[in-house]
């Protein structure tokens, strides 16, 4: 067996079974699915609207707020906030990577260190992550070992505990000592201008709260009409991710603030004294344009659909533009690099369509990609 | 992972063939038909037992899949279509044992059909199951003015892809026909098989998640006295696994990984494999004792 099936048979058995479990044990996450996926159908249905209710949201509660067509104005944006010479704390997003932003603000000289645990050995391997929520599912613990020797120059010894006991005592003088925290989103809230987000290792709050300016890159499809929605979006992301009930959730609506001297609200207090929140279109916009691909833009990035998918399984994590894995990355590949190759390994096993919480019809919009592809070929 | 001037080729080959001949590799018909010598099947009418020819194509299918993406740089290959549609003549008497079990089965329950013998056209699964949406369509409409041109009302199909090729026909055409699997037919009647072990039963995912087959065949296993084995984790409708067909034509290895694969986990629940799909069967059988369901529940 390779360290790939060793690696993702274990992810499979730890993962399939919790998240039945999780279902059974809190049936009202099926319902909850349910108006998530209304309120993002709403959105959608409004986009442009959406986006600017958003925006001035977050002016309106002492934010800055962008609009990001592409990757390059992602870049440009966060190279004018971050400067040079600074040290960054990441936590895990997804449009980031897509941005390339770790890549481009270490080469304006900035040191950038990504604080998810799986995301953090990403960087260390200098490889592309595997899985949307699990960045390094296709390594054993054994290769994590070797890894975090030969990169850090301490032997965490075998125990899982071992391990996350050295990243968190690596990390723990970053985030200390970091000048800005940039983040995705899981959910954003149109009415507050609030930002959602999910987690269990502790460190995306402390990337949001300890640096002194916070940055939130996320697409345009996260919006969800009020704080309302945007707090069931991390609920449902969480119990679908077989990670209920989250350790953390996070809100965070503009900079640190305080109502402590006679009431009056003022800004900043302890936490970051700057909040940026940047919107990102690339290709989403066009997507949901489209009845079949607006489908995937209903997607909550619980990464289920990976562990149920016989391809996903069988290929080594590279089903997929990094960091879109997995059935759900096919979609994105197309959606935002236009690349539809990735949908081409779908087998329509269907069995990604069944467990999504979004009831995303994923086979149907890979035909679709899959005959956007052979119409590109037949062009030329 | 497959090139794209090889995917080109395919594309190129498998359509030109569909267009000329109804069949997508250039093979002799009467592979297609010749199961059916000496049943007395009716020629046509408006109920037809239709094959797509899918259970007699699929272990050739399997050598084109192969064979295929090696040749394409070969100048003036496309021509060598005449030759093979002569003189290629196929046999595969698993498969005909299977189909002749089928007809017999549905004449016990008093079904009255037709077949169209030489007229049979394959039904364009590749194209649909490829994503070339376009060419299934041309296609689509060819082989819906042939099924017109024989007055068929009815279709009773014997495999899942035929079965969901046509479906899918309906949704994005006009197609004005009844469209049952055989399997449909039979539940509720009182099959007898005198295969008394037990199986594991491994779903196809058109039947299991496409087509809402899934009660209904365990139903008719059931009725035929056969034992299935379950496990939750391995057979449940969201957690049952592909066999890895549909990709072999787009990449081969991973294909034969996913077989390997559910091979693998099917044997933990039974060594013996039950299954009712001839892709399936012909990418399992190399990894697990296999039997498709037409071969255990008639006594034939
Ligand atoms: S497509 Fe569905 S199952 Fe897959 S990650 Fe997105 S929401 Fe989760």
């Amino acid at each position: 067996m390779s360290d790939w099936d060793i690696a993702i048979k274990r992810g499979i058995e730890h993962n399939i079974p919790r998240v039945y479990k999780v279902l059974k044990e809190h049936p009202y996450l099926e319902d909850l699915a349910r108006k998530v996926r209304e309120g993002k159908i709403e959105v959608l249905s409004k986009l442009d609207y959406y986006i600017d209710m958003t925006m001035k949201s977050v002016e309106s509660i002492g934010g800055k707020a962008y609009f990001a067509e592409n990757t390059e104005d992602v870049r440009e944006i966060v190279g004018k906030i971050v400067g040079t010479n600074k040290k960054v704390v990441l936590g895990k997003s997804m449009v980031a990577y897509e941005s390339g932003i770790r890549k481009y603000l270490q080469s304006k000289g900035n040191e950038v260190w990504e604080t998810d645990l799986g995301e953090l050995l990403i960087q260390l391997a200098d490889e592309p992550p595997s899985h949307i929520i699990a960045p390094a599912v296709h390594m054993t613990k054994e290769r994590i070992r070797d890894l975090i020797k030969e990169k850090l120059g301490v032997d965490p010894g075998d125990t899982h505990e071992d391990i996350v006991k050295v990243a968190r005592d690596f990390l723990r003088q970053k985030f200390l000592t970091a000048d800005i925290g940039i983040t995705g989103a899981n959910a954003v809230a149109a009415d507050s201008g609030s930002i959602v987000l999910v987690e269990n290792e502790g460190n995306i709050r402390m990337t949001t709260v300890v640096p002194p300016i916070h940055i939130a890159i996320t697409g345009v499809e996260k919006i969800l009409p009020n704080l309302e929605y945007a707090m069931n979006e991390a609920l449902v992301q969480a119990a679908y991710a077989g990670l209920y009930p989250p350790t953390y959730v996070n809100i965070t609506s503009g900079p640190s603030s305080t109502g402590d001297v006679e009431q009056k609200r003022v800004s900043p207090a302890h936490g970051p004294k700057e909040f940026h929140l940047i919107l990102v279109d690339n290709g989403r916009k066009k997507a949901n344009e489209d009845p079949v691909l607006r489908e995937a833009l209903l997607c909550i990035r619980c990464g289920r659909c990976h562990f149920h998918c016989p391809v996903y399984r069988a290929i080594d994590g590279k089903m997929g533009d990094p960091p879109y894995s997995g059935p759900m990355g096919a979609m994105w590949s197309g959606i935002v690099y236009q690349d539809y190759k990735p949908a081409l390994l779908c087998s329509h096993a269907g069995n990604c369509r069944e467990v999504c919480p979004m009831k995303i019809n994923i086979p149907k919009v890979l035909e679709y990609l899959k005959s956007k592809y052979f119409e590109s070929i037949r062009k030329q | 992972m497959i090139e794209e001037g090889q995917l080109d080729f395919i594309r190129r080959l498998v359509f030109k063939y569909l267009m000329e001949d109804y069949m997508p590799f250039p093979v002799n018909k009467t592979s297609c038909y010749e199961w059916a010598n000496g049943l007395n099947i009716k020629k046509g009418g408006e109920t037809i037992l239709y094959t797509g020819c899918s259970y007699q194509l699929a272990s050739i299918g399997q050598k084109f899949d192969d064979f295929l993406p090696k040749i394409y740089k070969i100048k003036g290959i496309e021509s060598l279509s005449t030759f093979g549609k002569k003189f290629l003549k196929i046999r595969d008497e698993r498969a005909i044992k299977i189909l002749k079990n089928i007809s017999l089965l549905l004449k016990k329950a008093n079904v009255d059909f037709g077949y169209l013998y030489e007229d049979e056209p394959y039904s364009g699964t590749i194209l649909l199951e490829m994503g070339m949406l376009e060419e299934f369509k041309e296609y689509g409409k060819k082989l819906i003015d042939l099924f017109n041109s024989h007055g068929v009302k009815n279709i009773i199909t014997v495999d899942p892809h035929t079965h969901y090729t046509l479906y899918r026909l309906k949704e994005l055409l006009s197609f004005d026909v009844e469209i049952k699997n055989y399997l449909e037919i039979l539940s509720g009647k009182d099959l007898h098989s005198t295969y008394k072990e037990e199986y594991v039963f491994h779903d196809s995912c058109l039947y299991s998640r496409f087509l809402g087959m899934r009660d209904v065949i365990r139903e008719v296993i059931k009725n035929a006295g056969i034992t299935i084995k379950e496990d939750d984790m391995i057979t449940g409708k969201e957690t049952s696994m592909c066999c890895g067909g549909p990709l072999a034509p787009i990449n081969k290895e991973i294909s034969e990984k996913i077989a390997k694969n559910r091979a693998e986990s099917l044997k933990t629940v039974s060594k013996k494999v039950l299954l009712a799909c001839p892709f399936c069967y012909v990418n399992l059988s190399p990894y697990v004792e296999s039997y498709d369901i037409a071969e255990v529940i008639s006594n034939e």
